[in-house]
């Protein structure tokens, strides 16, 4: 249901003649021989196949093959909700740019650059995404190492100021990968933008207003914002590089830490997509408790945003309000995880313990008490003339910017696109649970704040459906998918069970080769849609795991909309465009 | 040349009295706010230092003072440290007009418990809070920061807007009274037995508006909106230089408005007698510090305002308003009699 | 297909409304309710929260006492152990299963009736992200994480945790919590202050 139909692929093969159709079971791609033909082809999937919803461009590295590296868009229908991907080979790392056709290529181009040091025609000084100006390397090309180049002399705080030169711990080391100085950031806010207004502010990257370490840059005319321009890369860990050299299993813990208010549905992203690559069933109850989990964290993610927003804009008492209703939250995740943030709680096959006895009462408890906290909510901020003045008209994104920017999630439900992942492919219980999608009309702030609200009611009710079907279900049902090969056994089979031992050591070891293929997978996190793009060559660690992060394009639009508008008005939009730097950055 | 001492050392003590009173009360605020801000945000405010936390201003008055004095390099010196006596000298300055009860007599002496009682009272309290104005412009220009120069224009306008504003409100009172004359003013609401809030409740609520905006509290409080201009003006300032200006700015000036809010609509020391001798005292303090609830629990629910909306609310809304309250006024008592 | 539901925008307020400023009396009352209702905060710390039974904090090894599953029983006669220390057999598992490749350090001799022995087990924790998948993979329930979690120190060197520290909280910490019930919480009063009560079904 979400790849492109068979008559959409006949349709396009009609029409060009050099292009090769790939079909896997999880990934349908054209590969266009021609790369001078690329900018034709994706005029005419946007413009006649409807193909004009951006969701994707990434690059991945061949270092054997004859034209190093290789290019891919996805892009969806927006009307028939059909996915597509298109590969092109680069010639001599050069590339046709695309930000012509689609606006949000421009920054995914941006980070292709940095990355892997391609250069695109029509695309000249293009400027480096998450890395500062003058660095020399291009990371995600497969000759540089995972640990970086150590060149610089960083010795530790003791040695500094005692001489003690004894080294802390067993993995320390004296020789460390270049650190940028002050000159080098200087240098990279200066070249990011040229004065026109009166006065360029810094907005960033430690203020209590940006949600996180962002860098903007305003340039003001009075109070209003003419120009504008975000430094990112203060929160980059590198994680594609990471996952190329690990285990599919020991990446799990990392995934919640992208975007860290919802540590669970991240992680469902994640493990959908290798399932979808191996081909795991997970088991129904495993099904239920994801769900339920994945929406405990979606309120939980909505009730910062609600916090922060009005904090931002000045009612300091919500903040409190909604950290209430999260540290209930908080208690029944660590209940069952072990950990209230970062909890690592799915694995790959189902979950990873039964639930804690008391969880279900403790759920229907909270989603009982909830319903009246979210009218009190509404009671101090939806009608608040205030509030009103504050977010009605302000920050409107249209749908053209929707499907050209490649915006997902609340943003663009809030400006009329009804595009869900939990209602185009199902996934985890999605289809057994009964709720609605609320779509807004104008795409203002109000609007997205309204789309949120209402999320959160829905997804009230998902958990109380979800804890309907657990009581149901009998005491022993598994909770996870035992009989696969790729899947790690639970504890108590491996300590009495001899073949479940030799698969669990088997597993950690050697890990598991997963059959060779591509696979593009997408969940609904609650900022938008994650997506993870998995090329595997048969290993036990992918070859190219690429994330598709909802915050980044999401907040590509900012500097198109603030034209014109206030300070203050960039406040409440970066309130309800809900960026989290740990996604944005990776 | 009895009465001339007399009357000198009758003065001397009033002033120190009120001095006290005031920074000790402005201080003893700050403990009040906290405590009110966590309840209603479902928490506690201070309780580890002294009993319920009441120890917490002496224990943050302490940390200020002996913070490490950081200027920042390129401020203009002069207009750095005037700017904190300009900010703090006018909003005790307001306290001088402010009566504290009825006069009673000590050795055959009338006194009247207010420091200087002048036929111009409220003209002065206007005049003062303008005064306000200079401390904020001088804390932003000397910082040499972006961020603080951008938090005092705002607060430039913001005052010199609302105090037109609450020239007119407090107008349609003074009419109504016949005199600037604190006294005169609560004695003809007790004369007349009700309550001037009875008679210009739109004035009452055009006077809170004024209020809140001159004190720098939510819905007006932009020159410090945290998430966009972090403390506004007084970015560049740390230690006790820094603590000065909430103390003045949202404590004093708040206490002191809302005396004289609760002396023009709330008949000031007006009341039964149920306390006894003290009861004028008493009933006073207590319309103060109702009023004051009634602004922190505004202040602690409301979102706030941009820059560009809360000018031109004044502008465009309340100006009209005020003035044909006043007018209103004037023909009511001209056609009364 | 997809059943979408269009927000109410209810964005403009009455005549009313707007005189009598009702929105605002509206947000005033709630707040006014919540001033008046029990605050939620546990006093840290003088009042702390224990920890559920799956927490995952500082680490610790069981020790041989005899309560071993079935798979350490298995290859009991190639290690040496004795009573009250360490049960590691030195498999390794736990480091490799580590998404941080140069948290553990294990080494193991031969000792001369030609058992293994482990010697020293290093654990770097500032490095480490608790997420539990060395846990997972030690095959004899050696390898645990208490419910320790206020691990500040220092230095960095005193970071990193030793075998005999993880033995002491394996014996003492880890077996006390090894024992309870698979329940949600351990202590229902503290968590009262924030949940008020609670009915169970068990």
């Amino acid at each position: 249901m979400p790849w492109a139909s068979s008559q959409t692929l006949d349709r396009i093969k009609r029409t060009f003649r050099k292009i090769t159709i790939d079909t896997q079971p999880n990934f349908v791609c054209l590969i266009v021989e021609d790369t001078q033909e690329i900018t034709n082809i994706l005029k005419h999937l946007k413009d006649v196949e409807d193909f004009r919803y951006f969701i994707d461009f990434h690059v991945i590295d061949f270092p054997k093959e004859k034209d190093r590296f290789l290019g891919q868009y996805i892009l969806v229908n927006p009307y028939t909700f059909e996915r597509l991907a298109i590969k092109v080979w680069f010639k001599s790392n050069k590339l046709p740019t695309a930000k012509e056709i689609f606006a949000g290529a421009k920054w995914a181009e941006r980070e292709a650059y940095d990355m892997f040091g391609v250069e695109f025609e029509g695309h000249e000084d293009v400027k480096r995404m998450f890395m500062w100006e003058d660095y020399k390397y291009f990371p995600l090309r497969k000759d540089f190492p995972l640990g970086g180049i150590p060149e610089q002399k960083l010795p530790s705080l003791t040695e500094v100021l005692e001489g003690n030169t004894f080294p802390p711990s067993h993995d320390y080391d004296i020789m460390h990968t270049y650190v940028p100085t002050i000159k080098d950031i200087e240098k990279t806010e200066k070249s990011r933008i040229t004065k026109k207004g009166q006065l360029v502010l810094n907005w960033g990257p430690l203020h209590p207003g940006t949600h996180g370490t962002m860098w903007f840059l305003f340039d003001l005319e009075g109070e209003h914002i003419i120009q504008t321009d975000v430094i990112l890369g203060q929160l980059h860990r590198g994680m594609e590089k990471i996952a190329e050299n690990l285990h599919y299993f020991q990446f799990l813990p990392y995934t919640d830490r992208m975007d860290y208010l919802s540590a669970v549905c991240n992680e469902l992203s994640y493990v959908q997509a290798v399932e979808k690559l191996a081909n795991i069933e997970v088991p129904l109850k495993a099904r239920y408790i994801r769900t339920m989990f994945a929406e405990l964290q979606r309120i939980n993610s909505h009730l910062l945003w609600l916090g922060t927003g009005a904090l931002d804009l000045g009612a300091l008492t919500v903040f409190l309000y909604a950290f209430r209703e999260r540290e209930k939250i908080m208690d029944i995740i660590e209940g069952n995880a072990g950990f209230r943030l970062t909890s690592a709680f799915l694995r790959i096959g189902g979950v990873h313990y039964d639930l804690a006895k008391g969880t279900l009462e403790v759920a229907k408890y909270f989603v009982k008490d909830f319903y009246s906290k979210l009218k009190e909510y509404h009671g101090l901020l939806t009608r608040n003339r205030i509030w009103l003045k504050r977010t009605k008209d302000v920050g409107v994104i249209t749908q053209e910017d929707v499907y050209q920017y490649g915006l997902t999630g609340p943003v663009a439900r809030g400006s009329g696109v009804a595009y869900d992942m939990r209602k185009i492919d199902p996934y985890a219980a999605y289809d057994l649970v009964d709720f609605d999608i609320p779509v807004g009309d104008i795409g203002d702030v109000y609007d997205r704040y309204l789309v949120r609200m209402e999320e959160m009611y829905q997804s009230a009710r998902i958990v109380e459906q979800c804890i309907e079907a657990l009581e149901k279900m009998p005491e022993n049902e598994p909770y996870v998918n035992k009989k696969h090969p790729a899947v790690l056994p639970p504890k108590e089979d491996v300590f009495n069970d001899l073949e479940d031992m030799v698969k669990s050591f088997r597993i950690v070891v050697h890990g598991e080769n997963m059959p060779k293929g591509e696979v593009y997978s997408s969940g609904e996190n609650p900022r938008g849609e994650l997506g993870f793009y998995i090329y595997s060559i048969g290993k036990s660690s992918p070859y190219r795991l690429r994330i598709r992060s909802c915050s980044f394009y999401n907040l590509s639009v900012f500097p198109k909309v603030i034209y014109k508008h206030t300070i203050s008005d960039a406040v409440a939009l970066l309130g309800s465009i809900d960026p989290v730097v740990g996604e944005t950055d990776r | 040349m009895n009465d001339m001492v007399f009357t000198a050392i009758v003065i001397a003590i009033k002033i120190l009295v009120v001095l006290a009173v005031t920074l000790g009360l402005g201080a003893y605020l700050t403990w009040y706010e906290r405590k009110f801000a966590g309840h209603l945000q479902a928490r506690r405010g201070p309780t580890v230092v002294g009993p319920f936390g009441l120890l917490q201003p002496l224990a943050d008055g302490l940390k200020l003072m002996t913070k490490a004095p950081i200027i920042p390099r390129g401020v203009d010196t002069k207009l750095y440290y005037m700017a904190i006596m300009m900010a703090l000298v006018p909003a005790i300055m307001l306290f001088a007009v402010v009566p504290f009860g009825p006069s009673f007599k000590i050795m055959g002496h009338e006194i009247k418990p207010i420091v200087a009682n002048l036929n111009i009272a409220i003209l002065y309290v206007f005049a003062m809070g303008s005064m306000a104005a200079y401390g904020t412009l001088f804390a932003g220009w000397a910082s040499n920061s972006k961020y603080a120069f951008i938090g005092s224009l705002r607060k430039a306008a913001l005052i010199v807007s609302y105090e037109v504003v609450l020239g007119f409100a407090a107008l349609s009172v003074i009419l109504l009274a016949g005199s600037m004359n604190v006294f005169d003013i609560v004695d003809s609401q007790i004369k007349s037995g009700v309550w001037y809030i009875v008679y210009q409740p739109i004035s009452f609520i055009l006077f809170l508006f004024c209020l809140l905006a001159e004190s720098g509290r939510v819905p007006f409080d932009i020159q410090e909106a945290e998430a966009e201009l972090v403390t506004g003006y007084n970015v560049e300032y740390g230690g006790m230089k820094f603590g000065i200006f909430p103390l003045a700015e949202w404590y004093l000036n708040v206490l002191a408005l809302c005396a004289i809010a609760s002396v023009l609509y709330f008949g000031g020391w007006a009341g039964p007698h149920i306390f006894g001798p003290f009861s004028g005292f008493i009933w006073f303090l207590a319309k103060t510090f109702g009023l004051l609830f009634f602004v922190l629990w505004v202040h602690w629910t409301l979102p706030r305002y941009q820059a560009k909306d809360v000018v031109e609310f004044a502008w465009k809304y309340l100006l009209p308003i005020s003035i044909i309250n006043l007018v209103g006024t004037a023909f009511f008592i001209y056609f009364k009699g | 297909m997809i059943k979408l539901k269009k927000l109410r925008r209810n964005d403009s307020l009455g005549p009313l409304e707007s005189v009598l400023f009702l929105d605002f009396i509206k947000g005033l009352t709630i707040t006014m309710k919540n001033l008046l209702r029990k605050p939620i905060t546990t006093q840290y710390p003088k009042e702390k929260i224990t920890p559920p039974k799956r927490f995952r904090g500082k680490h610790g090894h069981f020790v041989y006492d005899g309560q071993e599953p079935p798979s350490l029983k298995a290859i009991e006669g190639f290690m040496s152990f004795e009573k009250g220390k360490s049960r590691c057999v030195a498999c390794y598992m736990c480091q490799t299963a580590c998404p941080m490749p140069t948290l553990f350090r294990i080494e193991a001799i031969q000792m001369p009736d030609g058992t293994k022995k482990v010697v020293r087990f290093d654990m770097n924790l500032l490095n480490c992200l608790f997420c539990g998948l060395c846990v997972d993979a030690c095959p004899v329930e050696c390898l645990t994480m208490s419910d320790i979690h206020e691990m500040a120190v220092y230095r960095r060197a005193q970071a990193v945790i030793h075998m005999d520290d993880m033995e002491k909280i394996g014996a003492t910490n880890a077996a006390a919590v090894r024992n309870l019930p698979d329940r949600i919480w351990r202590d229902d009063k503290e968590r009262e202050t924030l949940w008020g009560k609670v009915k169970w079904n068990f």
